[in-house]
């Protein structure tokens, strides 16, 4: 009994991860794209994307499910998108993208001009100066930050279910209505094992760069 | 002969006319010193000289040569291969945190080097194109010969200057673990690296503690025989090494002269009151 539950929850924990690393891979480099977007010198551009990133993080990322997977249907009737998985991984790769954005943005505005300039006097180029010196203090900057919002990812792949996409909790659910409760709280443990494993990750990566000071 | 030649710097930020007309001319091993009340303009002088400030007028002279004038675009390309010619040491040092100290210094040669490397692999290339088969192994291979030669005389040099600056059993250290005095020597090393024609210092020890501007100083005043800029606070060594001192006022240059003329027989009003104003301050 014990093992056939374990078993279909882990199921349901494969789709979960399956969100989750999608998410992050996706949603890591368009952060980044979005962060210079909004730091942009051209205004019209950097005001855009500024109020994309008010409204992506000023809603509920569960309405935003909700608005990617309906919203095709109500605003164009187009029938044919019913792909769920799809949807979730849309609406999380841009709130999380969003939300990567602001971190970026407050890592590299806190590199001091200095460094810039110390890298403009001996001769460096534009990329040379950000892979060579912010780039390190950028991340060793944006480390803590970025594992809260991880960590909350590995949370927030439960909103998936709003428009049934079996993640663990869906599954577990599904062992209620069979009138088996326990299950449900057994899904606490394989969060808190992904947790914990992604924070000795990150307190690793901490203590990696614990030689800049900045 | 006059080696650097600074004719007409403006600079104007929103309202304020920063620098106003600044001329003036260096003999090649001379030392400039630049003193000035705050907010007289020297800081933003030296950031013009270096590129880091693109000034609304002027021009720049170099070896009889004309390197910048302000009424042309450079490129970035252009903007960098001038900049070389320059060198600055910050009040605040700004070394790159993430480097030890001896790749703080050699970082900004061996990028140069790895540059130059790419230049010989295509030039190697060039070489091979008339033979019916190319020899791709044989250029990787003085490629890469080349490029190990080329850190390595990097490094060495990193090392060198480390030891000039007195610092040559700190390396491995990082700017963390260095003091304030340490840092700026490590900066200056940087400086150096590159072999600047004009060397130039903005306020070079104002961030440190008194006790720690002593070792900075030395160091400064053994590159004697460099061109070198000096914009600083510390009258006594202004006196000491000057060849030539420009008192800034106001956006403009309000005297300039030889070390013992300044200090010893001032003209300007500004100026005796600004030497006053020091020497109450140090006493
Ligand atoms: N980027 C800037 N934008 C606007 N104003 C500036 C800028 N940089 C400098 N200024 C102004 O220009 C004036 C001259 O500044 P500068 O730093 O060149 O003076 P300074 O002679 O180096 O003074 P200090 O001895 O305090 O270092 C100051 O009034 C300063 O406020
Ligand atoms: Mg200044």
């Amino acid at each position: 009994m014990f093992w056939n539950v374990t078993l279909e929850l882990l199921k349901g924990f494969g789709a979960t991860c399956y969100i989750f690393l999608l998410t992050l891979v996706l949603a890591l480099p368009l952060g980044l794209v979005i962060a210079f977007g909004s730091m942009s010198r051209f205004k019209p551009l950097s005001a855009a994307v500024r109020t994309v990133v008010w409204v992506i993080r000023g809603t509920p990322l569960m309405l935003q499910v909700i608005a990617i997977f309906y919203g095709p249907y109500l605003l164009f009737g187009i029938t044919g998108f019913n792909d769920r998985l799809l949807a979730v991984i849309v609406a999380f790769v841009i709130n999380y993208a969003c939300y990567f954005s602001e971190i970026y943005r407050g890592g590299i505005q806190s590199v001091p001009r200095g460094q810039y300039e110390a890298g403009q006097v001996l001769g460096m180029t534009k990329a040379q100066i950000f892979f060579r010196i912010t780039l390190v203090q950028v991340v060793k900057r944006i480390l803590p930050p970025m594992s809260n919002e991880v960590i909350t990812l590995v949370k927030d792949t439960s909103l998936a279910r709003v428009i049934s996409v079996v993640e663990i909790i869906l599954v577990a659910e599904e062992f209620t209505r069979k009138g088996l409760i326990w299950p449900l709280f057994y899904t606490g443990a394989f969060y808190l094992i992904f947790v914990g494993a992604l924070t000795l990750l990150f307190r690793f990566a901490e203590k990696k760069t614990a030689y800049i000071k900045v | 002969m006059e080696y650097l030649r600074v004719e007409g710097f403006r600079k104007k930020f929103s309202q304020t006319e920063v620098l106003q007309g600044v001329d003036f001319s260096l003999q090649k091993g001379e030392i400039l010193v630049i003193i000035g009340a705050s907010g007289s303009g020297k800081t933003t002088l030296l950031r013009c000289l270096n590129f880091l400030e693109t000034p609304d007028e002027g021009k720049i002279y170099l070896g009889g040569e004309l390197l910048s004038d302000a009424s042309v675009r450079y490129s970035d390309r252009e903007l960098r291969q001038k900049r070389l010619k320059f060198g600055l040491v910050f009040q605040n040092f700004n070394l790159f945190p993430n480097y030890n100290a001896r790749r703080n210094v050699s970082l900004a040669c061996e990028l140069l080097a790895k540059a130059r490397v790419r230049a010989k692999k295509r030039e190697l290339r060039a070489a091979e194109k008339g033979l019916a088969k190319w020899n791709f192994g044989k250029i990787l291979r003085e490629a890469k010969a080349f490029q190990r030669e080329e850190i390595a005389k990097s490094r060495q040099r990193a090392e060198e200057l480390l030891g000039e600056v007195g610092l040559g059993d700190r390396g491995d250290a990082y700017p963390y673990e260095l003091s304030g005095g340490q840092q700026q020597r490590v900066a200056i090393a940087r400086a150096l690296a590159l072999d600047p024609e004009v060397l130039c210092f903005d306020e070079p020890t104002s961030a440190l503690d008194p006790e720690l501007t002593g070792e900075v100083l030395r160091v400064i005043r053994g590159l004697k025989g460099r061109t070198m800029i000096i914009v600083t606070h510390e009258m006594a060594f202004a006196r000491e090494v000057a060849d030539r001192v420009i008192f800034m006022a106001d956006g403009k240059i309000e005297e300039m002269g030889s070390g013992e003329e300044v200090f010893g027989r001032p003209k300007s009003e500004k100026l005796k009151a600004f030497l006053k104003r020091t020497e109450e301050h140090e006493w």
